[in-house]
């Protein structure tokens, strides 16, 4: 197994938009390389349309890079081995308003490889481990928001992935929520497993990660790593303003 | 091998399940209920035709109602699943492509077979309490809109892949549907004419799939061997065109 | 070379369905100059065609002509009721007088009968009951054989092994020479037949009865009343078998055959 989880280098991604008369092109990551160490959390922080959500969807196979090369594991991203390790919860995650969240939970297992006894366990571990216990017998549709994230995260966890690509986990959560998934996240670290987390919440990434990647305009403008933060007058976030400005 | 197969399962049955939880299905099966019941009005104006035309309404408006859901669901689905992200959970899992669509289109044709089904049932059992047996050929004329929907709704999934919008995948597939009807007229002028029009109508018989190859109802229950070769070729030529377009995409 | 793996393939499946298609199918139906189709319903025919309805259609168009032509016209004293002697005036060169019941039974209205009927074979050329019910109108109740027989010579070219369709052009011939057991003779296979439409046992149950065979027509009589759900006809046949029963029970008493 590859020491790092995640290796870019030389990654160009390039959108193209077609318009009336030709089409428009927009570069939303360009000559990006870095390593995500396995085992370690990882934050990635930026201002919107910086690129983080393309970085993630690069890891996790649902875009295909221009130019460089990614890896998961030391595997292709879109190949089944590298899937078979990540688990991904994209941003404001949509389940069927009618069904309960042991059915969704049983489908996306399915479709992780997970069968029989196995996935009843794998199910009944998720939901416990995301505080859903409690709603099981509920539709999708009764959901507050802090449960439609928990539930996004439990179908990630499902297969218990060594690699958690998570797009913004606590956006829109209450304070207790945040809190909660905070405490899971770190509980999922202290296993040994890899987490890649976005975020426009910078007290969140100085909470949970050991290192961030700051990315501005598509390029990695800066690496900064808990020591250094911490030690740096105002903070994580007198780092970024800077990064950014 | 299992395991793939075991996907494809996975994902039909969930669209199936889907399908069936959805209200537009319900809509449709009310629907069908009255429309059935509105041709006995026109049974009764058939008199000692009653059974023909029951027979007749039922098997074409349950044919038609089929296809409104089949069309509706499958220029939609692919669509609907990119925009809510639900894609994003199934691609970032080790899923093939292949299996995705397959199960998708599996689930689908069951569905209309489910569709069919349930209203033939409904049909026989109007015939039944206006005194009339099972019509000649039933289950063959319900089979072979059975196949013609496969060829339909795997053609509007391709379609579904590039065009721009639910609207246009449905309004494409619909023009389809009816030209595939007219293959023997279309034949005929081809026959009669000469130079560039024969030769666009010739690449049109070629192009457009013969729907009536499955139209047992008007045929008096023939279906060729042929028809049914013909419909796995299609159904696989669309299958095989939707792959290439879901293999390249980003989502 | 394997980025174009799957579309070469989807193209070669696609056309080998095609090929298949191209090389087994022949269409039964009449081709699109065969259609005469009036101003008034060539959406209806482009509907049936566009969504494989023929069948459907053909059933639409053959109510119109149900419509258009209207129920049987029964009478209900014999005296009333239309002779044989209709296509005896017919073979005398068409002596019009102001018996001639060819008028009573619309022989010289319902001017489209005949393209009606025969549109509603060129949507559905396999509806048989259509065929015998226009030819069988045109023939014995509106007196105009020639135009029956121009009709059904239409159904046979797509059903020429269509026996009913030889049985009634027999029926005509042999009115046009007077013979009514002989009409009656051709058309009793018919009977039975559920492509038999109620107008030809009708007019088979007539023909009987003039001939004096009341028992055949007290046969057809019964079977228009058990198997018939045209009121008209119905309620003509319970009248008709009142009155055989009379007729037979008063021969029955006499001694005399029947």
């Amino acid at each position: 197994m590859s020491q790092h989880a995640v290796s870019f280098s030389g990654v160009e991604k390039t959108y193209r938009r077609p318009r009336l008369l030709g089409a428009a092109y927009h570069t939303a990551v360009k000559d990006l390389s870095f390593e995500i160490p396995a085992g370690e959390v990882t934050g990635l922080l930026g201002l919107n349309g910086a690129g983080k959500t393309t970085i993630m969807k690069l890891i996790c196979g649902l875009l295909f890079p221009d130019a460089g090369r990614v890896k998961v594991f030391g595997h292709a991203p879109s190949g089944s081995e590298a899937k078979a390790k990540v688990g991904f919860l994209p941003e404001l995650p949509y389940f069927p308003p009618q069904v309960r969240p042991t059915q969704a939970l049983e489908y996306y297992g399915r479709l992780s490889g997970l069968s029989g006894a196995a996935l009843d366990a794998a199910v009944e571990a998720a939901m416990r481990k995301t505080g859903l216990e409690p709603h099981a017998g509920k539709r999708v549709s009764e959901f507050s928001k802090g449960m439609l994230q928990r539930l996004g995260l439990a179908q990630a966890l499902l297969h218990s992935p060594d690699l958690l690509i998570l797009d913004e986990p606590v956006s829109g959560l209450d304070p207790l929520a945040i809190h909660d998934i905070r405490q899971l996240l770190a509980a999922i670290s202290a296993e040994g497993r890899t987490i890649f987390l976005s975020s426009h919440s910078i007290s969140e990434v100085e909470k949970l990660c050991g290192r961030v990647f700051i990315m501005v305009r598509g390029r990695l403008e800066r690496t900064v790593r808990k020591a250094e933060w911490e030690a740096a007058p105002g903070g994580l976030e007198a780092i970024f303003v800077e990064a950014v400005r | 091998m299992k395991k793939v197969l075991s996907l494809v399962w996975t994902v039909s049955a969930n669209a199936f399940a889907e399908n069936v939880r959805n209200r537009f299905f319900t809509i449709f099966a009310v629907f069908a209920f009255a429309a059935i019941y509105a041709s006995v009005l026109a049974g009764v104006m058939a008199v000692d035709q009653e059974a023909r035309v029951l027979a007749d309404f039922g098997l074409t408006l349950m044919e038609l109602t089929a296809l409104a859901y089949a069309l509706f669901n499958a220029s939609s689905v692919l669509l609907r699943e990119a925009e809510t992200k639900t894609i994003y959970l199934v691609f970032s899992r080790p899923v093939p492509r292949w299996a995705y669509l397959a199960g998708k289109l599996a689930g689908s044709l069951l569905t209309s077979a489910l569709m069919l089904a349930v209203m033939g049932l409904m049909h026989l059992l109007l015939l039944k309490l206006r005194g009339f047996g099972v019509p000649p050929a039933y289950a063959w004329a319900l089979f072979g809109s059975l196949l013609k929907l496969a060829v339909i709704t795997s053609f509007a999934y391709f379609v579904s892949l590039f065009s721009t919008s639910a609207v246009s995948t449905l309004v494409i597939s619909g023009i389809f549907w009816t030209a595939g009807h007219f293959a023997a007229e279309t034949r005929f002028l081809a026959e009669q004419s000469a130079g560039a029009k024969s030769l666009a109508l010739n690449a049109a018989i070629w192009l457009i799939p013969n729907l009536q190859l499955f139209n047992a109802r008007d045929a008096a229950g023939f279906i060729s061997p042929a028809a049914f070769l013909s419909a796995a070729a299609w159904t696989a030529g669309s299958y095989l065109g939707a792959l290439w377009l879901v293999s390249r995409k980003e989502f | 070379m394997q980025r174009l793996a799957l579309p070469v393939a989807a193209l070669l499946a696609w056309g080998s369905g095609s090929a298949l298609s191209v090389s087994g199918y022949r269409s039964v139906f009449p081709p699109p100059s065969e259609i005469r189709t009036p101003v008034a319903g060539a959406a209806s025919d482009m509907l049936a065609l566009a969504l494989g309805t023929r069948r459907l259609f053909a059933d639409v168009w053959f109510i119109r002509l149900l419509q258009y032509y209207g129920s049987g016209v029964f009478y209900a004293q014999e005296e009333e009721a239309p002779s044989f002697e209709w296509l005896e005036s017919k073979a005398d060169g068409g002596h019009h007088d102001h018996h001639d019941h060819r008028i009573l039974n619309g022989g010289g209205k319902y001017p489209r009968f005949l393209a009606m009927s025969r549109h509603v074979l060129e949507i559905d050329p396999y509806f048989t009951v259509a065929a015998l019910y226009g030819a069988g109108s045109l023939a014995f109740n509106m007196g105009r054989p020639e135009e029956a027989q121009e009709l059904l010579h239409y159904a046979l070219k797509y059903s020429p092994r269509e026996w009913k369709y030889l049985n009634v052009l027999a029926a005509i011939g042999y009115s046009k020479a007077n013979d009514p057991a002989a009409v009656a003779a051709s058309i009793a296979p018919l009977l039975k037949d559920p492509d038999c439409p109620v107008m030809l046992k009708q007019q088979a149950a007539f023909l009987n009865k003039k001939i004096g065979n009341y028992a055949a027509a007290a046969a057809i009589y019964a079977d228009i009343y058990t198997t018939s759900r045209d009121t008209a006809y119905v309620r003509n046949a319970e009248r008709e078998l009142q009155k055989l029963a009379k007729t037979l029970s008063a021969g029955a008493r006499s001694g005399k055959p029947r």
